[in-house]
């Protein structure tokens, strides 16, 4: 069971990996592709929560869906777990070391190989970064709509993955919307391909969306078809700046209500504004702010002043101290700063970090928000928001220092009162960073024991031994139930 | 079934939840007699009727209003279950744009309730009105608006299901960000009822467009607009829905732009420049009723099919199909996907659809018949899953309906 309290996790220690099997894995790799090292393989003991760290046996970095096959088929034949890891983002420790497990990487396999432009879909490697796909389609009016904060870094096999999200999506929705087909390796190393524009999508279950958001349980995505978007016309953005975080989340409400459709509404509270100003991030935002929302529409350019238009009213009606409006595109990346370079800017006033994720309905958010307030306020932390208004996706972060033992344990209470704040306010435990091994054990405030032996049963379906990043997403009690009721 | 059958089960349920009937067009589909028919009345009563049948060993066929089921072929004794008892609107956020509503409300009542608050549900496969919600997840159908909104399978939020066993499960939830779990509830869409009965469904709305505006482009021939319908699906802008229909009497091209009044005349100016060609304008109703009628007309045609291929390859796609005589067309451009209602008089059914199969197929796409006459054999023309894809839909079917009580993937 992993704590965020230690740092450290407690179910045994990493076992070497048998000399025949490195070997047998460089055959298939090159040498110089499998590490083993142990401080070359530091770099691969925790994912962007870096709460949770173990180094694993060793690290493949297979070049082709036949070398992932073969990779795979290997370490299975070997009961061997394999951990899949993109570029290693993922903020829910998805790609944690198990202490019997292999990293399977995907930093080599960073080739788009198609791009359709009369179908709009790209097919690409898994490992290449999301951002370059936007930059690879753009001379032909196309882009990639996910944009998760970590867009420049992460792989779109990772978003696969975790299902991403990112702040356009309130508009245009998560990844799962835009993976039409796929190529995955499965359980010892069977190549299959799922669903693919052009084919009936009624000849069999969507196993292309049940694939998608399975956070490396069910197997490897290879290679990924994406749908693609023409580039719109135009784009306004609107800095709304607001009193307090609750007038902010109601204006959110209001605007959406009213009928509009923005392509991002994200908020970042005092706090945050205070830590942005503080930094080499300061974007000019007043300090005696509450909140601000940040509003973007996109599509024709004959409707956008319209829209804009309409959602200043809705924020100025919501009490907003000032609401500015993007005249080019450097004052439109001024306005959207804060957002962006907000948790960099966190850690000046704090060494530690814990960027927590939960969705509530939208027109909850002004008392969640109240709720996460008097939560810090009880345990006397800092929590600073950042978050996808528009979806009401929260991301309460809280500031704290590791060293401080006492902090470390109000920081997971506080946590878990959050998780079920938002729980009871009709959301989830979280909208984009997914389960991993850091929230397994709320998937009981949200899914009872049919529900998760249902998600079970599903894994088997694709890795009956359970040789793919076990130890994630289910809760430790009911993977225990369920290897029991496979053993009777 | 038997009458013993009968006794055992109407102990179980109350009287409620007998002596309903469901359309005569049913029993073709089902190509057989009527057996019993049952209609549930929560959650609890569906999920007490499946263990019933688990035990039993009696098949079941969940239904919403039964009008649009594929060709089956029953081996062993069934009962219908329909959703006809299940109706309500269960919660309605008009501000969060979400709903949830029981599987047998029909897609009519439920919109004339978000119309209130000038939102809908932006699908619009063949009959939609009379669609029920259950059913539309079921059949996992979008129509041609998924152009513009998406498909359905992205904006069904949550459900309560009843697998084959007997178990209920929530699925999904409320809000329209989730990612706590693997994603079951997409495997619930266009699952057609063969691993679970839905019993309710949440969904995200939309707010109606402030226009919906209808670009139309006449020809004597179907394949004269290809080239436009293209350019259209392949420029900057966005329609709604791109619609290319075709009959013996000429073809239409039918573009749907939705938005604030000035963005939709700059849409359409937009893209009637990058197609050089200009359009006729309907608005409402007249644009309705013109969509309605070559979406709906000929959805009791007793033979039709559905053919996929990519959609820059629907021009050659429609070349096939229009040679057959007293064809009729319907083609989601941007898609890439044509319903063909066929003529019953063909002088011979099966080798008729058996050509097309092959062209369709030399062409990479796949076919699937939806309607299909009783006499003729129809499993021959469905699209078939590829192996791989067949292996990992049977392991779920057993996972989610282990007795094999509802019908489907085998």
């Amino acid at each position: 069971m992993a704590s965020l309290l230690t740092g450290k996790v407690s179910s045994g220690m990493t076992q070497p990996l048998p000399s025949s099997v490195a070997s047998d894995l460089a055959e298939i790799v090159g040498h110089e592709h499998v590490i083993t090292d142990p401080d070359r393989l530091l770099v691969y003991e925790s994912d962007g929560l870096t709460a949770y760290r173990r180094s694993p046996r060793a690290v493949v970095l297979p070049s082709s869906t036949e070398e992932i096959s073969a990779v795979v088929g290997l370490l299975h034949s070997n009961g061997i777990e394999v951990i899949p890891r993109g570029a290693g983002t993922g903020l829910s420790g998805g790609a944690l070391a198990t202490p019997e497990g292999v990293i399977v990487g995907t930093a080599r396999m960073n080739r788009i190989l198609k791009i359709d432009v009369e179908n709009r879909i790209a097919i690409a490697q898994p490992g290449v970064i999301n951002a370059r796909l936007t930059e690879a389609t753009n001379p032909y009016g196309l882009y990639y709509a996910p944009d998760p904060s970590s867009q420049s870094t992460c792989t779109l096999g990772g978003n696969v993955a975790e299902n991403s999200g990112g702040p356009h999506c309130l508009k245009y929705g998560v990844t799962a919307r835009y993976v039409t087909g796929l190529t995955v390796v499965l359980a010892g190393g069977r190549i299959v391909e799922l669903g693919g524009v052009g084919r009936d999508p009624y000849t069999t279950l969507d196993l292309v969306g049940l694939f998608v958001g399975s956070e490396g349980c069910f197997g490897i995505a290879t290679e990924i078809e994406l749908r693609l978007l023409p580039i719109t016309e135009g784009v306004r953005t609107l800095l709304g700046i607001f009193e307090s975080v609750e007038s902010a989340g109601r204006a959110v409400t209001k605007i959406i209500a009213s009928g509009l459709m923005p392509a991002a509404v994200e908020i970042v509270d005092g706090p945050t504004i205070e830590a942005v100003e503080a930094s080499v991030f300061a974007a000019g935002y007043p300090l005696e702010a509450g909140a601000a929302l940040v509003i973007e529409f996109d599509g024709t350019e004959a409707g956008l002043d319209l829209d804009a238009d309409r959602a200043e009213q809705c924020c100025l009606e919501e009490g907003a101290i000032e609401v500015q409006r993007a005249t080019d595109p450097e004052h439109r990346m001024k306005l959207w700063r804060a957002r962006k370079k907000a948790f960099g800017a966190m850690g000046r006033i704090a060494p530690d970090l814990l960027v927590q994720d939960a969705t509530v309905p939208r027109t909850k958010l002004p008392e969640v928000l109240a709720g996460i307030d008097n939560i810090g306020n009880r345990y006397g932390l800092k929590i600073a928001n950042v978050f996808h208004a528009g979806d009401g996706n929260l991301h309460p972060n809280i500031l704290f220092d590791r060293q401080n033992q006492n902090e470390l344990e109000l920081v997971e209470r506080a946590s878990k009162e959050i998780m079920q704040l938002c729980v009871d306010a009709g959301g989830t435990i979280t909208g984009e960073h997914g389960v991993g091994v850091d929230k397994r054990e709320y998937m009981t405030l949200v899914h009872g024991p049919a529900e998760l032996e249902a998600m079970a049963a599903a894994k088997r379906v694709f890795d009956p031994a359970s040789l793919f990043n076990p130890g994630k997403v289910l809760p430790a009690v009911e993977v225990k139930e369920a290897n029991e009721s496979r053993s009777n | 079934m038997r009458v013993d059958l009968t006794d055992s089960l109407s102990r179980l349920l109350p009287g409620e939840a007998f002596g309903h009937s469901v359309p005569s067009s049913l029993w073709a589909v089902l190509r057989t007699g009527v057996e019993t028919v049952v209609a549930p009345g929560s959650t609890e009563e569906v999920a007490t009727l499946l263990k019933w049948a688990s035990e039993m060993g009696v098949r079941v066929v969940p239904i919403g209003t039964g009008a649009h089921m594929c060709p089956r072929y029953p081996r062993d004794p069934f009962i219908v279950l329909t959703t006809s008892r299940l109706k309500e609107i269960q919660h309605y956020e008009p501000a969060d744009l979400t709903m949830t509503a029981s599987a047998g409300a029909s897609i009519r009542d439920l919109s004339t309730e978000t119309a209130i608050y000038g939102q809908w549900l932006p699908f619009d496969p063949p009959d939609v009105p009379n669609r029920t919600l259950g059913g539309l997840v079921a059949t996992g159908l979008s129509g041609p608006l998924w152009a513009g909104y998406g498909q359905l399978r992205n904006h069904v939020l949550g459900a309560t299901i009843v697998c084959g066993d007997g178990r209920a499960l929530r699925l999904g939830g409320k809000v329209v960000k989730n990612v706590a779990g693997f994603d079951i509830l997409k495997l619930m869409v266009g699952s057609r009822g063969e691993l679970a009965v839905i019993t309710s469904v949440t969904v995200r709305l939309f707010p109606l467009p402030v226009v919906d505006q209808l670009l139309v482009l006449e020809a004597t021939d179907v394949s004269e607009l290809v080239s436009t319908a293209r350019a259209v699906a392949t420029a900057p802008i966005m329609p709604a829905s791109i619609i290319l229909s075709g009959t013996s009497d000429g073809g239409r091209l039918l573009v749907r732009l939705h938005g604030a009044k000035v963005s939709v005349e700059a849409d359409q100016k937009s893209l009637e420049k990058h197609t050089g060609v200009s359009f006729e304008v309907r608005n409402t109703p007249e644009a309705e009723s013109l969509l309605v009628h070559k979406r709906d007309s000929r959805i009791n045609a007793e033979l039709a099919v559905r053919v996929w291929a990519l959609p820059s390859r629907i021009g050659v796609l429609l070349d096939v199909l229009k040679k057959v005589p007293g064809v009729s067309l319907n083609a989601d451009v941007y898609g890439g996907s044509v319903r063909a209602y066929l003529p019953v008089n063909l002088s011979d059914i099966e080798s008729s659809l058996a050509g097309l199969q092959k062209d369709i197929e030399e062409l990479g796409g796949t076919i699937r018949a939806l309607r299909i006459p009783a006499e003729v054999n129809a499993s021959s023309y469905f699209a078939k899953p590829l192996v791989d894809e067949g292996e990992l839909a049977a392991g779920l079917k057993r996972a989610f309906d282990p007795h094999a009580v509802l019908w489907g993937i085998e």
